[in-house]
């Protein structure tokens, strides 16, 4: 079956060019000036240290040319298999995501709760948990070892993991919050009229609205916890159980630096969060804005 | 589209499935100690200088578990720059190992805590009992208040000058035994911009090199007089760190300002700096950079007093700690970390000087001259070995936190390099004073 496809001339000024239609942007100097020149040189600003990193990871020991040529893998074969990153990688893995499950999971029931329901004691809940973003993990050291110690996880993963989600979750729960609150209510209460529970309701309305939500605090929660050096090194006194930011600060030694093996541990570290930050980043800005200008 | 979704959504599912019981995987076994089962005991060491270590123990510690099939190591490497912290943290929580590396920059700090067994007991009784050098166990003793030994050493290291061979063969310039023909050397070697015949180290870890260098200038013998007054601010010292100022931007990179030890070694192994100031340690980091037979190093130049004077190193070794379940094990190891063999197999690994005396008789210490001139150096009897005040506990603040900015306005030309120690030796004096006063009951 054949479709007849109208195509209407846009109305044309005298000078022959549509209304509103843009200069070629390649001969508006003025634009050129104002936008891409600042952002090149931005640009190149936030790279070179990337650069360097790939330089530095890329090129011989004892090497001074500013590009990596001859290339060589020597680096990454010492942090890889000397040094020991494929298990602080895979530990790292372990613990970025089961915390990125339990920050989501735990953020999306409190931030409904806190989103939904008007209960005594809600905005002092708030309140305090706001506040816990100012205690520096450092100073809650000692005490999370000593807890950590009675129950028996000294040594685990799960010292880590549990650390982490709590440690996230504060941000994360205000966060969501924000997103339920703009997905209407009465959306949930029409599917409840239709014969939904709340829960169903919950599930088939609310849920895929929240995808920017779950992305943003996700991918936060994930990123913080693959980052985290303090927690990873104090509560691990295991080598095969040490996480990646670890296994960076073994490049400097006492009276040895290893600048080769550091930038390529560096772009083994940097290469997970790059990948989601490119996955994630078009529900990132979205899901920042939603989250944190509604309440 | 919600095929995929389902498809999605499983994936996931799994995904979190294995990583938890991977993690439930990882949560086995349990540090420092206990049986096997198979009536094997565990002791847990940590190295505090985990990474660039690691396999130097991973071989020490296979050749340890095929002597003594009954004990099992567990090694654990800990980043040099949080050991203090982890190792405060583990005392504060009762985790500690049962063997751990300690130097004497710290051993103080452990020993406050209670953390550590004294170890002149078991050496008296141990077959490495008159093997261990005895100026590095009057080091050891001196840095804790009770004069008792808190840990077992097993390597020191002396401050030495890293040089390019052929930049100074180049400018026809000889390693300089005096300061005069060391100042004279680094004029004749800077070529700038291209060859800088010095580097200063005016970032974190100044204030130690700069006394090792004031001291061996100066030759005042300790670092503290008769009345406790410290010797740090003597003109002499000051006109050692003027001069040195002098060199910055000069015959220096301008970066030096905020040099801390990789930023230092990384100017000197990009082949632009012809000489450095730092210590043994470094050795395998210049033969990457170079190659063995470009490389070599002088100890510090003598001064107008014409006697060797060094500040000493701190010394490296082993503890036991007094929470180990397992002291038995743990001193045996320690017994076989520090026998001639393995001592030797360490050190001639690090590029430092064995704490053996046997060890310091092999044949690979006469295969570098550098090492051998500093083994001599600290075996002469001539030369004056000033002992810093390690026992101090503010003693790492004041070389640090306090002090360092100081220097870098002195480097900038906005303090008096007399002015400086001045103040430095105030602090150390107040500090001394402090600490006579706590112990002398």
């Amino acid at each position: 079956m054949a479709t007849e496809v109208i195509v209407r001339d846009r109305p044309r000024t005298a000078a022959g060019t549509p209304p509103g239609a843009r200069k070629d942007p390649r001969k508006d100097r003025g634009r050129v000036l104002r936008l891409y020149v600042p952002l090149g040189l931005y640009l190149v600003f936030t790279l070179v240290p990337f650069y360097w990193m790939i330089v530095f990871a890329l090129r011989p020991t004892g090497s001074t040319a500013p590009v990596p040529w001859p290339i060589t893998f020597e680096h990454f074969d010492t942090v890889w298999n000397d040094i020991g990153y494929a298990v602080f990688f895979k530990n790292s893995v372990i613990v970025g995501v089961l915390s990125l499950f339990f920050t989501t999971g735990i953020a999306l029931m409190g931030g409904y709760a806190l989103a939904r329901f008007r209960f005594r004691g809600r905005t002092v809940f708030l309140v305090v948990l706001l506040c816990t973003q100012f205690i520096p993990g450092a100073m809650m050291l000692i005490p999370l070892f000593t807890i950590f110690k009675g129950l028996g996880l000294i040594n685990s993963l799960w010292s880590l993991v549990i650390a982490g989600t709590v440690f996230n979750l504060p941000l994360s729960i205000i966060l969501m919050s924000g997103f339920v609150s703009s997905v209407p209510f009465q959306v949930e209460e029409a599917a409840m009229v239709d014969g939904c529970t709340r829960g169903r309701a919950f599930l088939a309305v609310v849920l895929p609205q929240l995808r920017p939500g779950l992305v943003a605090v996700g991918s936060f929660a994930f990123i913080d916890t693959w980052n985290t050096f303090l927690f990873a090194l104090m509560f691990i006194s295991r080598q095969d159980n040490f996480t990646i930011p670890v296994g960076l600060s073994y490049t400097i030694g006492e009276y040895s630096a290893d600048f080769g093996a550091l930038a390529a541990g560096g772009v083994i570290a940097a290469v997970p969060v790059v990948l989601v930050f490119a996955v994630i980043q078009r529900y990132l800005v979205h899901g920042l804005s939603a989250g944190a200008v509604k309440g | 589209m919600r095929r995929i979704t389902k498809v999605c959504s499983a994936a996931v599912a799994a995904l979190a499935l294995c990583v938890t019981a991977a993690a439930c995987g990882s949560d086995s076994g349990g540090g420092g100690g206990g049986g096997e089962g198979s009536g094997a005991t565990t002791i847990t060491f940590w190295d505090n200088n985990g990474g660039v270590r690691t396999p130097i123990y991973q071989e020490l510690i296979k050749r340890f578990e095929a002597a003594n099939p009954t004990i099992k190591v567990e090694y654990v490497g800990i980043p040099i720059a949080s050991v203090q912290q982890k190792y405060d943290t583990a005392i504060a929580g009762g985790e500690t190992p049962d063997v751990g590396g300690v130097t004497t920059s710290y051993l103080a700090n452990l020993t406050g805590q209670q953390a550590l067994e004294p170890a002149d007991a078991w050496l008296a009784g141990s077959a490495v009992n008159g093997k261990v050098l005895d100026s590095m166990l009057a080091s050891v003793k001196q840095a804790t208040p009770d004069g008792k030994l808190y840990m077992v050493p097993a390597t020191s290291n002396l401050d030495v000058v890293w040089y390019q061979k052929d930049k100074l063969a180049e400018a026809g310039v000889e390693a300089p035994e005096t300061w005069d023909e060391f100042f004279t050397a680094v004029g004749k070697l800077t070529k700038t911009p291209d060859q800088y015949g010095w580097t200063i180290r005016g970032g974190a870890g100044s204030i130690f090199q700069l006394l090792a260098e004031a001291y061996a200038y100066s030759g005042v013998t300790e670092f503290f007089d008769a009345s406790g007054k410290s010797t740090v601010n003597d003109p002499a010292n000051a006109e050692l760190v003027g001069k040195i100022a002098a060199l910055y931007k000069k015959a220096t990179p301008e970066a030096d300002v905020t040099n801390d030890f990789p930023k230092m070694v990384a100017q000197f192994t990009s082949g632009k700096v012809a000489m450095m100031h730092h210590n043994l340690g470094s050795y395998n980091d210049h033969v990457k950079a170079f190659g063995a037979e470009k490389i070599d190093a002088y100890p510090l130049p003598v001064g107008a007093s014409g006697k060797r004077t060094i500040v000493a190193n701190p010394v490296d070794g082993f503890g036991v700690f007094k929470n180990s379940e397992h002291k038995e094990a743990a001193w045996k190891f320690v017994e076989f970390l520090v026998s001639k063999e393995n001592n030797s197999y360490w050190n001639q690994q690090t590029g430092q000087i064995p704490a053996n005396k046997d060890a310091q008789q092999d044949a690979w210490i006469d295969e570098r001259p550098y090492l051998k001139s500093a083994v001599e150096v600290l075996a002469d009897p001539a030369t004056v070995v000033v002992s810093p005040p390690y026992h101090l506990p503010q003693f790492s603040s004041i070389t640090k936190a306090d002090t360092e900015p100081l220097f870098q306005k002195v480097l900038l030309g906005q303090m008096k390099p007399q002015e400086f120690l001045d103040t430095m030796g105030q602090m150390l004096t107040e500090a001394q004073a402090e600490w006579k006063k706590s112990h002398s009951n």
